[in-house]
C-alpha cells in the first residue's frame, strides 16, 4: 500500500509537467482542448495526492513502522484518532496534505470556473498546477513520506508523536491553518491570470473575492483554534505569545483581511486596482513565507527545531520566485490598471478603507519585522536579538485601537463625502455609547484600568453601538415598510444583504475578542508551596488542596491535584490540574484546570507535588478570556452569513451597501 | 502638492511616529538577546542583566521549597551530544515554577545577573527560565530510546 502512495506521488510529478505543458500552449495558442488536457491533468492531480495521502492514512492506521516517517511520528499504542491525525504531526507529511488541498482547491476552481473563466481559465489551471509541481518535487526527491527505512533499523514501535500534540484542538488546527494558507492559491491565480491575459474587468475580482472568503474563515478559525489549544494544553495561562509559527498564520490574515476590505472600493468605486491586485500577490507570499517559517525553523519557536539546511533554501527561493513572478506582471501591467476615479474627501468611506488598509498593513510590518528581528539582527550584528512579547503587544495595541476606530467610522460614514447632516445622524449614538463608556470605566475602575484598556471597552463600545444602530434602523424600515415582524426582518436583511449585515456580526465577533484581550490587563496571578488541607487565596477565591493522587495511564505518569474552590465561602467548583511526564518522549507537560465564566477565568496549575506531599500552585485570574472564544464563534458565524450561497443569480445580484 | 505627495508625507509620517514609538519600546527592555555561556564569561560583568544559553547539567536540579527557589547548573554543551559538566555556572531561580520542558539536559536561557559573592561560590541570580525541548518535533529514530517503551 506505501508503494502505491510513492508511485503515486512519482506519477503526479509527471502529470505536473504534462499540464503545465498543455496549459501553457492553450494559453498561447488559444487552443480549448490543450486547456482541457491542463485542467484534466489537475483533477488527475486531485486523485493521485488523494491515493498518497489515502496510503500514507494507511501506513499510519496499520502501524507500517518500515517508513520511516509512520515510525517517527506514530507509536503502536497511540489511539486511531491521533494516529491518523499524526499524518501532519512532521514535515513531509504536512507537505504532502499541502499538495492535496491545493489540488482539491485547484480542481473545484477549475470546475466551477470551467465556463465563466474563458482566456483566464489555462493561466489559473497552470499557475496552480505549478504551485503543486513545487511541492510534488520536494515530496518526491527532498522529504518523502513513504521513504523506508533501512532493514536493521525498522522498529517493532514507533517513537510516538510530541504529546503536547495529541489534543483534539490540535488534531484540526493545522488542517484549518492549511485550508486558509492553500486556498489563497486561487486568488492568487485568479488574479495572476487576469493580469497576463490583460482582461482586468469584474469577472476576476468576483472569482477572487468569493474565493478569498473561503480560506480566509478557514484561517481564521485555524489561530483562534491554535489560541485556543495553546490555552488549554501548555499550562502558562495565556493563548497568544506571538511565537513566529503563530505570527506566521497571522500575517497572511493580516493582508487577506486588508484585501477584503479594499476590494469593496474597487467594486463600489472602481479605485484601488494596483492595491487590490498587490494584496492578493502579498497575501499568498506570506502564507508561502508562513509555511516556509513553520517548517523550515529558520526563527527557532516552540515548533521547531528542524535545521533549515537546504529545505529551507529552495522554499524560500520558491517564495522569492512566486512573489517576483506576480509582482513582475503587476508593475508590466501598471498603465492598465489605472483609475478614472480619485478621492473626493478625506471624510467618506473610501479614505477610511485606505486607512484601515494602511492600518493592517502597518501591524504586518511591526509582526513582520518583531518576527524575523533575530535574523536580521545575525545579518547585521553576528548575534541573535529576540524580540518578546512585550514589543509587539506594545507594539499593536494603539494600532488595534485605531482599526477599532475605523471599524466603527467606515461603516457609518458616507460614501465620497460626508456631510455634516451624516456625520450627526450616524454619529450621535455611537460617540454617546463611547463617552458613557469610558467615563463608566474611569468610575468603576480608576487607577486600575490603563489606558488601552479604557481605549478598547470605550471603542468597543462605539463599535457595538453603530453595528447596533444599524440593524434596528434597517430592521425598524422593514417593519414599516413592508409589515414584517422584527425576527423576520432580520432574516431578510441578512437574506437580501448578507454581506453588509454579516460584516457587521464579525465585526461584533472582533470587539467581542479585543474586548476579551483588553482582559489580560487584570491579569493576576500567584505562585504558591500549599500542604495538603491548606488553601491559597487569590481576590474572592480559596483554593483548598485536598489531595494529589498517581496518574493509571499507560502513557504517561505523574500527578493530579484534586482541588476545592469556593468563591465567597461557597464551594463552587472542584479543579483537577495534572502534572504529566510521557514516557516514550520524556517530556513533562502540565495539563492546566480552568474555572471558566462569563467574567473571568481561574486558571490552575499543577507546578509540582513536593517529595514532601505538599503541591506547589501556580493559580490565573484571568478576567474576560471567554470572550475571546464567544467572539470567534461569532466571527464564524458573521463569515458564514456573508458566506452563504444566495438564490440569487451572480450576474442579477443587486449591489451590495448603499 | 498632488494627491500622490501627500500620500506619501503622510505614510512618511506615520511611519516615523511608528518608528519612534518602537524605539522607545526598545529602550525599555523589550528586546531580549541572549549570549552563549562562553560569550557570557568572557564578556559578562557582575551586577549587570544578561541573559545566558546553555543545559542543564544532569542531575543538579534541586527545589528548595523553604526559600521558594530552584538550584541548578549549567554547561555549554548539551550532556545528550557528549558536553561534559567541566565548566559549568550555578544559576538560583528565586521562584518554584519551572516550565515543563526544564530537566536534565535542557536547552535553556535564563535571565538575570551574576552574584560573584554569594557565599557558595558565583552566582547567577535568575529572574526568568526560558527552556527549550532538546530533540523534539522531528525525532531522533535512536534504536535505543524507542525500545524504552513501558
Amino acid at each position: 500500500m506505501s508503494d502505491l502512495g510513492y508511485y503515486a506521488l512519482r506519477l503526479a510529478l509527471v502529470v505536473a509537467i504534462l499540464g503545465i505543458g498543455a496549459g501553457l500552449a492553450g494559453a498561447l495558442r488559444g487552443r480549448a482542448e490543450w486547456t482541457e488536457v491542463a485542467r484534466r491533468s489537475l483533477l488527475t492531480l486531485l486523485a493521485l495526492t488523494g491515493v498518497a495521502m489515502a496510503a500514507l492514512f494507511h501506513a499510519f492506521a496499520t502501524f507500517d513502522f518500515q517508513l520511516e516517517y509512520v515510525a517517527s511520528h506514530s507509536a503502536r499504542d497511540m489511539p486511531l484518532f491521533y494516529r491518523l491525525a499524526a499524518l501532519w504531526g512532521g514535515q513531509a507529511g504536512s507537505l504532502l496534505l499541502w499538495v492535496f488541498v491545493l489540488c482539491a482547491y485547484g480542481a473545484a476552481a477549475v470546475v466551477i470556473h470551467r465556463r465563466t473563466a474563458g482566456r483566464l481559465l489555462p493561466w489559473v489551471t497552470v499557475t496552480l498546477i505549478a504551485n503543486a509541481l513545487f511541492f510534488l518535487v520536494l515530496l518526491n526527491f527532498v522529504t518523502n513520506p513513504f521513504e523506508k527505512l533501512p532493514p536493521d533499523r525498522v522498529l517493532s514501535d514507533g517513537a510516538g508523536l510530541n504529546p503536547l500534540l495529541q489534543h483534539p484542538a490540535m488534531m484540526i488546527h493545522p488542517v484549518m491553518l492549511y485550508l486558509g494558507f492553500v486556498g489563497f492559491a486561487v486568488p492568487f491565480a485568479f488574479a495572476l491570470a487576469a493580469m497576463i491575459t490583460g482582461e482586468l474587468g469584474t469577472a476576476w475580482l468576483r472569482a477572487t473575492r468569493r474565493w478569498t472568503l473561503f480560506p480566509w474563515l478557514f484561517l481564521s478559525v485555524g489561530i483562534l483554534l491554535g489560541g485556543r489549544w495553546a490555552y488549554e494544553v501548555l499550562g502558562w495561562g495565556g493563548y497568544w505569545a506571538w511565537d513566529p509559527v503563530e505570527n506566521a498564520s497571522f500575517m497572511p490574515w493580516l493582508a487577506g483581511t486588508a484585501y477584503l476590505h479594499s476590494v469593496m472600493i474597487q467594486e463600489k468605486r472602481d479605485m484601488l486596482k494596483t492595491w487590490n491586485l498587490a494584496l492578493i500577490g502579498l497575501t499568498y507570499t506570506l502564507c508561502l513565507f508562513g509555511t516556509f517559517l513553520t517548517r523550515s525553523g529558520v526563527v527557532s519557536s516552540v515548533h521547531s527545531f528542524t535545521a533549515a539546511g537546504w529545505f529551507g533554501f529552495i522554499f524560500l527561493g520558491y517564495v522569492l520566485v512566486a512573489a517576483a513572478v506576480f509582482f513582475g506582471v503587476l508593475l508590466y501591467r501598471r498603465p492598465m490598471l489605472r483609475s478614472e476615479h480619485r478621492i473626493e474627501s478625506v471624510a467618506s468611506r473610501e479614505s477610511m478603507f485606505i486607512l484601515n488598509n494602511w492600518v493592517f498593513l502597518a501591524i504586518l510590518v511591526v509582526v513582520f519585522w518583531g518576527t524575523l528581528f533575530p535574523v536580521f539582527s545575525e545579518w547585521f550584528t553576528d548575534r541573535r536579538i529576540q524580540v518578546g512579547p512585550a514589543f509587539f503587544n506594545r507594539m499593536t495595541a494603539p494600532l488595534a485601537l485605531l482599526l477599532l476606530l475605523l471599524t466603527g467610522v467606515g461603516p457609518l460614514i458616507a460614501w465620497r463625502r460626508a456631510t455634516p447632516a451624516n456625520l450627526r445622524r450616524q454619529f450621535l449614538w455611537p460617540a454617546a455609547a463611547l463617552l458613557a463608556t469610558g467615563l463608566l470605566c474611569v468610575l468603576v475602575f480608576g487607577s486600575r484600568i490603563g489606558v488601552y484598556q479604557l481605549g478598547l471597552f470605550s471603542l468597543g463600545a462605539f463599535v457595538a453601538a453603530s453595528v447596533i444602530q444599524e440593524f434596528a434602523r434597517a430592521i425598524a424600515a422593514r417593519m414599516r415598510n413592508h409589515g414584517e415582524g422584527p425576527f423576520a426582518a432580520l432574516l431578510t436583511l441578512f437574506r437580501k444583504n448578507q454581506r453588509r449585515y454579516g460584516g457587521y456580526v464579525v465585526h461584533l465577533g472582533v470587539v467581542f475578542i479585543l474586548i476579551g484581550a483588553a482582559g489580560a490587563g487584570f491579569n493576576e496571578e500567584r505562585l504558591e508551596n500549599v500542604a495538603p488541607g491548606g488553601s491559597l487565596a487569590i481576590r474572592d477565591y480559596e483554593l483548598r488542596y485536598l489531595t494529589a493522587r498517581p496518574l493509571p495511564n499507560r502513557h504517561y505518569g505523574g500527578a493530579q491535584a484534586r482541588l476545592a474552590l469556593f468563591e465567597d465561602g461557597r464551594p463552587v467548583a472542584t479543579l483537577a490540574p495534572e502534572k504529566r511526564m510521557y514516557w516514550l518522549q520524556e517530556q513533562p507537560a502540565s495539563i492546566p484546570s480552568i474555572r471558566s465564566t462569563l467574567r473571568e477565568d481561574l486558571y490552575v496549575v499543577l507546578t509540582a507535588v513536593e517529595p514532601n506531599g505538599s503541591a506547589t500552585l501556580k493559580v490565573y485570574r484571568n478576567p474576560l478570556v471567554n470572550w475571546i472564544w464567544i467572539g470567534g464563534i461569532t466571527f464564524v458565524l458573521g463569515t458564514l452569513v456573508t458566506m452563504w450561497p444566495t438564490p440569487v443569480r451572480e450576474g442579477t445580484r443587486r449591489r451590495e451597501g448603499r | 502638492m498632488s494627491k500622490g505627495w501627500q500620500i506619501a508625507a503622510a505614510a512618511l509620517l506615520v511611519g516615523g511616529l511608528l518608528g519612534w514609538y518602537g524605539a522607545t519600546t526598545l529602550e525599555e527592555g523589550a528586546f531580549r538577546y541572549y549570549q552563549t555561556l562562553e560569550e557570557f564569561r568572557a564578556e559578562g560583568t557582575p551586577g549587570e542583566r544578561a541573559r545566558v544559553h546553555g543545559y542543564v547539567v544532569s542531575g543538579s536540579i534541586a527545589r528548595d521549597l523553604e526559600a521558594r527557589a530552584v538550584h541548578f547548573r549549567i554547561q555549554a554543551e548539551p550532556p545528550h551530544a557528549g558536553g561534559r559538566p567541566d565548566d559549568t555556572l550555578a544559576v538560583r531561580y528565586a521562584s518554584l515554577e519551572v516550565p515543563d520542558l526544564f530537566k536534565d539536559g535542557a536547552e535553556v536561557v535564563v535571565e538575570g545577573e551574576l552574584d560573584p559573592s554569594a557565599d557558595a561560590g558565583p552566582v547567577f541570580v535568575a529572574t526568568n527560565v526560558l527552556a527549550k525541548c532538546p530533540s523534539k518535533f522531528q525525532p531522533d529514530l535512536d534504536p535505543e530510546t524507542a525500545s524504552r517503551m513501558p
